[in-house]
């Protein structure tokens, strides 16, 4: 994850964030009207960028991501919910690249230019959606503000649709294009910048369990679907709502840190490397 | 129609630094927090718009009354869905849970009208100076107050484009909401295309006018805290004190409610 901090040194990486939370903003700030669920979330075709933005700009479009979402909130709903929004957005950003450079490490050109590319990009979009929900769902559950079972699965949904849906159009438009002005941010980072990976294998199951396995987990939790094993276990019927408030509490956590930990495992510096040494510059 | 919030009045909120601002609005954050009754939770209400009163914003507040009310029904419902209590009243609803649902969402108001009320009184300028006055990375801050920057123009170019593709018959008002995304994304790639073209003239206009080339900054907007300022935290502290210790003591809470 070190070039999540190291980025901020190259004036062209911060620029696309800048740019890239711009972007995202100002197309979340239109769809404010179209509730999903009021103050929290809403139909947003928008959540296609930090997906593309992710995969082109690496950190950058992470910290866009992030930044982009909490300007959404700048403009009617700020609250102590932005936060987790933030954190969420982030890793919505940040998942793509991580697991790009895990799918393809021989060919990493952020393209969609085979069917194991599409696919590779549709399993991305669902990881990274899934551990967005999670982060943000765990934490308005956690405050008491929103259900996880609601927000968790309404989210997941809801991100993915739009980066199924629009991602590899905009990815196509975009990336030839980026590519040409020399803005991928594997073309503006230095190797020496850039974590390499470790376990690359075990990182990338450990994303998906953190992730996928999460909100999977956290739905049975919140849903009620662990009561009989409670009931077994000798708790009292009044003492399941408890249970279950403490269950997400407490049993999301460990979901979370695979997720970070897998981010750390991925790396990200054989991609720098392979599309530095491709396009002929002296690594 | 001007998308920021900020009203330019001459407030005593107004003229607060925006560090003792954000002290206010995180101050706020958890005064929503600390009851579990809605009738003690309507007092802390009263109490953010009573402050938005003073800071002459309230009129901002039409620009979301749709999603407050929207916030209000939708809590109360997931939370009569979702939670349990123990007196039954008609169909799956039961007083505590709805009880429970309707602090949840005056919280949720609160908060959202505290950040409203942050957002009409302080300017992009002092928000990115504020931040980093309390230690965030100026390149951070940089960042977020450029993106609040753009976000007005990048609207505007989309606008114009839609504009100008109207004026030769391209009719994007018909047909559903899906219909009209399909219409409107192929216009809106040339704002995507454009902006991200810009980065590297950004850039260099930035390194041109010596971007990060020293470490001490300095800033055309100078921040101070003031006795003025120093005022409004103590007296936010005596409020908030008072509500915890009007919780401790045993009263705003809500009895019989399980999730």
């Amino acid at each position: 994850m070190r070039e999540v901090f190291t980025m901020w040194r190259h004036t062209q990486m911060v620029v696309l964030v800048a740019l890239s939370a711009a972007i995202y903003a100002a197309v979340l700030i239109p769809f404010k009207g179209f509730v999903l669920i009021p103050g929290f979330t809403e139909i947003r075709p928008a959540n296609v960028f930090p997906f593309v933005f992710g995969l082109l700009f690496g950190p950058a479009g992470a910290w866009g991501a992030a930044i982009g979402n909490l300007i959404g909130d700048f403009f009617g709903t700020l609250g102590l919910g932005s936060i987790s929004g933030f954190v969420g957005n982030f890793f919505l950003g940040l998942i793509p690249y991580k697991l790009w450079g895990a799918f393809f490490a021989g060919d990493p050109a952020q393209t969609i230019d085979s069917r194991k590319k599409l696919i590779g990009f549709i399993g991305i979009v669902i990881a990274a959606s899934a551990a967005c929900a999670l982060w943000i769902a765990w934490f308005n559950d956690l405050l008491g503000n929103v259900p996880f079972a609601a927000l968790g699965s309404i989210i997941t949904v809801n991100n993915a649709v739009a980066g199924i849906v629009l991602g590899p159009i905009l990815l196509l438009v975009l990336y030839p294009r980026v590519k040409r002005w020399g803005l991928l941010w594997t073309e503006i980072m230095h190797p020496e910048e850039v974590s390499p990976a470790r376990l690359r294998t075990l990182g990338n199951i450990l994303m998906w369990v953190g992730s996928v396995g999460g909100i999977v987990v956290g739905l049975i939790i919140a849903l009620g679907l662990y009561e009989q094993g409670f009931a077994a276990a000798g708790f009292t019927p009044e003492g399941f709502g408890d249970v279950g408030a403490l269950g997400i509490g407490l049993g999301m956590i460990p979901f979370l840190a695979l997720i970070v930990i897998a981010s750390i495992m991925l790396g990200g510096r054989e991609q720098v490397v392979a599309e530095q040494e491709g396009s002929g510059r002296v690594v | 129609m001007n998308p920021y919030l900020y009203l330019d009045r001459d407030t005593f909120v107004h003229r607060l630094d925006p560090r003792t601002k954000m002290f206010l609005l995180l101050g706020a954050f958890v005064l929503v927090f600390i009851y579990l009754n809605p009738l003690y939770q309507l007092a802390v209400l009263a109490v953010i718009l009573f402050f938005g009163y003073l800071a002459k914003m309230l009129v901002n507040l039409k620009r979301i009354w749709f999603i407050l009310v929207m916030i209000s029904v939708m809590t109360v419902l997931l939370w009569s869905i979702f939670g349990s209590g123990e007196t039954p009243l008609f169909l799956f609803f039961e007083l505590e849970s709805l009880l429970y649902g309707l602090a949840i969402a005056l919280r949720i108001v609160g908060a959202i009208i505290a950040g409203m009320i942050f957002l009409s009184t302080t300017r992009n300028e002092e928000i990115a100076t504020g931040l980093v006055k309390l230690g965030i990375p100026y390149r951070f801050a940089f960042a977020v107050s450029t993106a609040l920057r753009l976000v007005p123009t990048i609207a505007a170019t989309g606008s114009t484009i839609g504009q100008a593709q109207r004026s030769r018959g391209l009719d994007l008002e018909s047909g559903n909401i899906i219909q009209r995304i399909r219409k409107n994304v192929p216009l809106l790639i040339p704002v995507f295309v454009s902006t991200i073209r810009s980065t590297n003239v950004f850039s260099m206009a930035l390194e041109s006018k010596g971007f990060g080339a020293g470490k001490e900054r300095t800033y055309v907007l100078e921040l101070h805290i003031t006795r003025r300022d120093v005022l409004a935290m103590v007296l936010f502290l005596l409020v908030l004190a008072a509500a915890l210790a009007i919780r401790l003591a045993g009263y705003g809470g809500l009895e019989g409610f399980t999730r």
